[in-house]
C-alpha cells in the first residue's frame, strides 16, 4: 500500500517529520499560523493513520505492509517496517494522541510556539516509528529519538520543578535504553540478524542462559518504561511537571512502549526466559497495582494522583501479559488502548482547570459541577471509564484481563481485584472532592465551563470509550490473530490441538476457549 | 637500495611531499608578505589541506613493500591521513576567527600543524621500528610548541611546558620499549618482529610491549596517563587545541592498531585484558571527572579522554569489526570534538570568548541554528539517535559483544547514561536558561559547529557513507 506514492509506513513515519520542517519556516512570532499549521499536520497523520484500515486484513496474523530495504550493510541492519493488527491499534492511539495533544496545547503554550509543535511532531516521529519497526536497530533508533522532544517538553514548558523531572527522565530511560542495546548486540550475536521475523522464523532459541540474560536487559529497558515497580520514580516527577499535552502523549502512548516491548520482543523472542520470570514480574505487576492505587489515594495534586493511577493499571497490563492466557493477553492489549483513551483524557482534564486556575491542588476545588456542568459530565464519564464500569472501555480490558488470570492463578486475580476497588475509591473520593459540595472558594466563581475547542479534544476520546465499551469487537478482532501467533510461541499450551505434533493438512482446529467479546 | 626504487618509492610518498610544500609555502608567506602575511599563510595551509586530501585519494596503495618494507600506503594509512588532514582543516578554520578577536595571530601555526600532519601520515604508514619512532618524534615535537604558542599568555606556555615535559618522558618510555623490542628479536621490521616474537612471552617481552605501548597511551591521553590532558587543552589556544585534541590520538589508534595486529598480535591473551581494563577506567575516569567541570574547554577535555576509552574497547575487541569500528569512530570523533571545542569561540564575552558552559545561557533565543546544531553535537557526543556518534559506540560495542564481551559493551553503554549529565548541562544552558548569549552571525565557529552537525546527522541516518569506506580501507589492503 502506498499513499501518495510512498510506502505507506515510511509516509506515516515521515509525514510528521516533513510537517515539522514545514513548521519551521513559518517566522516564529506568526504564534497563530504555526498552531494552525500543526493542528492540520497532526490531523492529516491521524486520517493518514487511519487510511491503513483500508487495506489491512484483520484475519491474517502476519506483518503487513512490509517494507524492506539494506540500511547499514555492514552489520546487516535493515530498514524493514511491517505492522501486525497489535501495532495498528498503537498505532492509531499514538496519532489520535497526538492530535488532540496538539489541539489541546492551543491556549496553555504561549511561549516558543514553534519549537513546542516541532518538538510535538517530533515525538510523533519516535512513536510511530516504534511501532513499525521490525529491525532491531530500526526500533532502537526511534525509541531513543523520542526522549529528546520530551525531555524539551518537559523541560522548557513545564512546571517549577521542570529541569528536575526532565534530566530524571531522560536519565532514567536512557539507562534502561542502553542496557536493552546491550541486549540487542547479544541477540545479534546469536542470530546474525536484527531482523525481528527471521529471529522467529530462526527456529533456534537462544540457550537458557543467554535467553535469560538478554531478557533481563529487555526487562530494564521495557519496565522502566512502563513503568513497574520499582523503576516507577520518575513517571510522578515527569507527569506533574510536564505541559498537558506532554503528560497525555507520556501517559497515553509511552508508557504503552514498554508493555508493547514485551509483547513484540520479549515474549516470543524469549519464551522460556519469560516463563521463568514470571513469578517475578507478576509479583511486581501485584505490587505496581496494589502500591500505585494506595500512594494515588493519598495524593493532594489531581496530577500525582492520576500519575500513579497509570503505575496501578500499567500494573493491570503486565499482570494480563504473562499470564500467558490469550484471553488474558488481548485484555491487555486492548487496557493499553483504554489506559490510553481515560489517562490522556483524565491529563487533559486537569489540563482545563489548571489553565484556569493555575494550580492543581484537590483542597483548592469543590463544587465546580454546578458551575461546570459540561465538564463535570465529561470527568464522570472519564473516571468512570478509569474505574472500568460496565458499558465504558476501561470494563472490557479489566474483566479480559481478570477473567484470564483468575483461570491462571486465582490468588493473583483477587489480589489484582483489590486494586480495582482501590482504583474506585480514589477516582471517586477525586471527584466528590473536586466537584460535589458547595462552591465555596471565590477563585472558582467565575470559572467557565468547556469552550467548544476543549469539548472537541474530549470528543474523540468519549466516543472511543463508549465504543469499546460496548461494542469492542472490531477492536479485539484486529489483536486476535496476532495474539494467537506469539501466545503460540511462549505458551502452546494454550492451543492444546495446534500443539500436538499431527500434521493435519488445513485442518487447524478450532480454538478451545470461547472470548468472552462473542458473547 | 638502488636509487631508482628510492624515487619509485616516492610515487608512493606525494599527498607527504606536497603537504610538505604547502607547509614550507606557508612558511615563505608567512615570512615575506609584510602585510596580512599570517592570514595568507593560513590560507596556503589550508588550501594544501584541501589538495593533499585529493591527492591521497587517488593515491596508489603498497601493502608495505616500500623502502625495504618500512612503510606500507595501504587503505588503513590512507583512511587515517584523510583523518588528520580533516583536523587540521577544521582548526585551521576556527583559527581565523580565533586569532581576530585574540588580536594577535601566530603565523607559524600554520606551517608547524602541517609539519605535525606530515608527522602522523608517515607514522601510520611505518611498518618499522626506526621510521615508527622518527615519524612519532615528527609530529610529537611541533605539537608542543603549538600548546605554547601564545608565549605571553601564561596559560598558554604553561601548557606548552606540561606538554613538552610528559611527552618527551612519554617518548622516551616508548623509545626503551622499542630497544627491548629490538633486543629481543634483532629485527626493526615489524612483519619479522612478529614473526620472532611468536612464543616468546617471557617477561622481558611483556616489558617491552607494556613500555611501548605506554608511550602510545600516553599521547592518547588515556587512563592513568591522561593527567596532563586537561590542563593542557585547557591552556592552548582553542582551535589548537582542536587539532591537538583530535589528530594525534588517532595517530595512536592507527600505531597502536598496527601493533597489536602485528609485531604484538602473539600476545593478544595478555593485551586484551590490559586493554579491557584501560578502556573501562578511562571512561568512567573522563566521564566522572567531566561532571563537575564549569569551564566548556575543561569539560570536552574530560569528555575526550572519555572518547579515547570508548576507542579503546575496539582494542579490547580486536578484530575485524573493531578495526573498521575503531576507523569509523576517529572520523566522528575528529567532527564531534572540533564543534565540541568551537563550543569555547561561540559566543564572545568581552574583548574574548565565552569559555564558560553558563556562558552559553539562553543561546536559542537568539541563535536557533547554533542552538539545534549543539543539540546534534550532544546528542552525538552522548551516543543517541540518529547521531553518528550513536553508531560509532554502537559498532564499537557490537564489535566487543561479537568478541563475548557484553560487559565491557554494558560499561561502555553505562557511560554514555553518565555523559549525558554534563552534557547536557550545556544543553540546558543553551535551551533552558535564560542569558544573552548569541552566536556571532556567519563567523567559522559557527560555520564549523552547523557543518558539523549536519554531518554527524548524515552520517547517523545513513552511516555507510563513511562506514563502507572505513570497511574497506584494512590493513595491507
Amino acid at each position: 500500500m502506498t499513499i501518495l506514492g510512498i510506502p505507506a509506513l515510511t509516509f506515516i513515519t515521515f509525514f510528521p517529520l516533513a510537517g515539522l520542517l514545514a513548521v519551521l519556516f513559518i517566522p516564529g512570532r506568526r504564534a497563530g499560523a504555526i498552531r494552525i499549521a500543526a493542528n492540520i499536520l497532526a490531523g492529516l497523520e491521524f486520517l493518514a493513520t487511519l487510511a491503513l484500515l483500508l487495506r489491512f486484513n484483520a484475519a491474517s496474523g502476519e506483518m503487513q505492509f512490509v517494507e524492506r530495504a539494506d540500511w547499514i550493510r555492514a552489520v546487516g541492519a535493515q530498514y524493514l517496517m511491517g505492522i501486525d493488527g497489535i501495532s495498528l491499534l498503537l498505532i492509531l492511539l499514538t496519532s489520535l494522541l497526538t492530535f488532540v495533544a496538539t489541539l489541546s496545547s492551543w491556549k496553555a503554550i504561549a511561549d516558543r510556539v514553534k519549537e513546542y509543535y516541532a518538538f510535538l511532531l517530533l515525538l510523533e516521529v519516535g512513536m510511530i516509528g516504534v511501532f513499525v519497526s521490525l529491525d532491531l536497530v530500526l526500533f532502537y533508533v526511534f525509541w531513543e529519538v523520542m526522549l529528546v522532544p520530551m525531555y524539551f517538553l518537559i523541560g522548557v514548558w513545564g512546571g517549577e520543578r521542570r529541569l528536575y523531572a526532565a534530566i530524571k527522565f531522560f536519565l532514567y530511560t536512557l539507562f534502561g535504553s542502553v542496557v536493552m542495546l546491550v541486549g540487542i548486540l547479544m541477540l545479534y550475536s546469536h542470530y546474525h540478524t536484527f531482523d525481528l521475523t527471521a529471529m522467529l522464523a530462526a527456529g533456534s532459541p537462544l540457550p537458557l542462559v543467554l535467553q535469560s540474560w538478554v531478557f533481563l536487559a529487555f526487562f530494564l529497558g521495557f519496565a522502566i518504561k512502563v513503568p513497574m515497580f520499582p523503576f516507577h520514580t520518575w513517571l510522578p516527577d515527569a507527569h506533574v511537571e510536564a505541559p498537558t499535552a506532554g503528560s497525555v502523549i507520556l501517559a497515553g502512548v509511552l508508557l504503552k512502549m514498554g508493555t508493547y516491548g514485551f509483547v513484540r520482543f520479549s515474549l516470543p523472542l524469549f519464551p522460556e526466559a519469560s516463563r521463568r520470570f514470571v513469578p517475578l514480574i507478576v509479583a511486581l505487576a501485584l505490587i505496581s497495582i496494589v502500591y500505585g492505587a494506595l500512594v494515588s489515594l493519598m495524593q493532594k495534586d489531581m496530577k500525582k494522583l492520576i500519575a500513579y493511577s497509570s503505575v496501578s493499571h500499567m500494573g493491570f497490563v503486565m499482570l494480563g501479559l504473562f499470564t500467558f492466557s490469550p484471553l488474558a493477553v488481548k485484555g491487555a492489549i486492548l487496557q493499553m488502548i483504554n489506559h490510553g483513551i481515560s489517562t490522556g483524557a483524565l491529563f487533559l482534564i486537569v489540563g482545563v482547570v489548571y489553565e484556569r486556575r493555575h494550580t492543581r491542588l484537590i483542597s483548592e476545588f469543590g463544587g465546580l459541577a454546578s458551575r461546570l456542568p459540561v465538564y463535570a459530565a465529561v470527568f464522570l464519564i472519564m473516571a468512570l471509564s478509569s474505574i472500568g464500569l460496565p458499558g465504558l472501555n476501561g470494563f472490557v480490558g479489566e474483566f479480559m484481563i481478570l477473567m484470564g488470570t483468575w483461570n491462571t492463578n486465582w490468588i493473583w486475580a483477587a489480589v489484582a481485584a483489590t486494586g480495582i476497588v482501590l482504583g474506585a475509591a480514589y477516582m471517586l473520593w477525586l471527584y466528590q472532592r473536586v466537584m460535589f459540595g458547595r462552591l465555596e472558594n471565590p477563585a472558582n466563581q467565575s470559572l467557565r465551563d468547556l469552550s467548544v475547542r476543549e469539548f472537541a479534544t474530549f470528543l474523540p476520546l468519549i466516543v472511543l470509550a463508549f465504543w469499546i465499551g460496548v461494542y469492542p469487537k472490531p477492536f479485539l478482532t484486529l489483536i486476535d490473530k496476532p495474539v494467537e501467533k506469539i501466545l503460540r510461541i511462549v505458551n502452546p499450551e494454550a492451543f492444546p490441538a495446534a500443539a500436538a505434533p499431527s500434521p493435519r493438512p488445513g485442518g487447524l482446529p478450532a480454538r478451545p476457549e470461547a472470548p468472552a467479546e462473542v458473547r | 637500495m638502488e636509487q631508482s626504487s628510492v624515487l619509485s618509492g616516492l610515487r608512493y610518498l606525494v599527498p607527504e611531499v606536497a603537504l610538505l610544500g604547502a607547509a614550507a609555502a606557508a612558511l615563505f608567506t608567512h615570512i615575506f608578505l609584510p602585510r596580512r602575511g599570517r592570514r595568507a599563510a593560513g590560507l596556503v595551509s589550508l588550501a594544501g589541506y584541501l589538495a593533499v586530501a585529493g591527492l591521497v585519494l587517488v593515491s596508489p596503495r603498497s601493502a608495505g613493500e616500500l623502502y625495504s618494507g618500512s612503510l606500507a600506503v595501504d587503505g588503513f594509512a590512507l583512511y587515517f591521513k584523510l583523518s588528520f588532514l580533516l583536523a587540521a582543516a577544521l582548526a585551521t578554520v576556527l583559527a581565523f576567527r580565533f586569532f581576530d578577536v585574540e588580536g594577535s595571530e601566530p603565523g607559524e601555526a600554520y606551517y608547524l600543524v602541517p609539519l605535525t600532519v606530515v608527522g602522523m601520515m608517515v607514522a601510520v604508514s611505518s611498518v618499522d621500528l626506526i621510521t615508527t619512532y622518527v615519524a612519532f618524534e615528527l609530529f610529537a615535537i611541533p605539537s608542543y610548541v603549538l600548546a605554547g604558542i601564545f608565549k605571553k599568555d601564561r596559560r598558554s606556555a604553561e601548557a606548552g611546558v606540561k606538554y613538552f615535559f610528559l611527552g618527551t618522558l612519554s617518548s622516551g618510555v616508548m623509545l626503551l620499549g622499542m630497544a627491548l623490542v629490538f633486543g629481543l628479536t634483532g629485527e626493526t621490521q615489524y612483519a619479522s618482529i612478529g614473526a620472532a616474537l611468536k612464543g616468546a612471552d617471557s617477561p622481558l617481552a611483556m616489558a617491552a610491549m607494556v613500555l611501548f605501548l605506554a608511550g602510545l597511551l600516553f599521547k592518547a591521553a588515556m587512563v592513568p596517563f591522561h593527567m596532563w590532558a586537561p590542563d593542557v587543552y585547557e591552556g592552548a589556544p582553542t582551535p589548537l587545541v582542536v587539532f591537538l585534541s583530535t589528530a594525534p590520538k588517532a595517530a595512536v589508534f592507527a600505531l597502536t592498531v598496527r601493533l597489536i595486529a602485528g609485531p604484538f598480535g602473539p600476545f593478544e591473551a595478555h593485551w586484551t585484558p590490559v586493554f579491557q581494563s584501560i578502556a573501562v577506567l578511562t571512561m568512567f575516569w573522563g566521564n566522572i571527572a567531566a561532571l563537575a567541570q564549569k569551564n566548556l574547554k575543561r569539560l570536552m577535555a574530560y569528555s575526550s579522554i572519555a572518547h579515547a576509552g570508548y576507542l579503546a574497547i575496539g582494542l579490547a575487541a580486536w578484530g575485524e569489526m573493531a578495526r573498521w569500528a575503531i576507523q569509523f569512530y576517529v572520523i566522528v570523533y575528529v567532527i564531534m570534538n572540533a564543534a565540541a571545542f568551537g563550543l569555547a569561540q561561540l559566543v564572545r564575552k568581552g574583548d574574548t570568548f565565552g569559555e564558560n558552559v553558563d556562558d552559553l545561557a539562553g543561546l536559542v533565543r537568539r541563535s536557533p541554528l547554533a542552538a539545534a546544531s549543539i543539540l546534534v553535537l550532544l546528542l552525538s557526543l552522548t551516543g543517541i539517535p540518529p547521531t553518528a556518534g550513536f553508531m560509532g559506540k554502537y559498532f564499537l560495542f557490537a564489535a566487543a559483544v561479537g568478541k563475548g564481551m557484553p560487559l565491557l559493551a554494558l560499561a561502555g553503554a553505562l557511560n554514555s547514561v553518565i555523559s549525558l549529565f554534563y552534557y547536557f548541562r550545556i544543553g540546558k544552558a543553551v535551551f533552558l536558561d535564560e542569558g544573552p548569549a548569541a552566536a556571532e552571525r556567519s563567523s567559522s565557529p559557527l560555520l564549523v559547529l552547523a557543518a558539523a552537525a549536519l554531518a554527524l546527522l548524515v552520517l547517523g541516518v545513513a552511516p555507510s557513507l563513511v562506514g563502507s569506506f572505513a570497511v574497506a580501507a584494512g590493513l595491507g589492503k
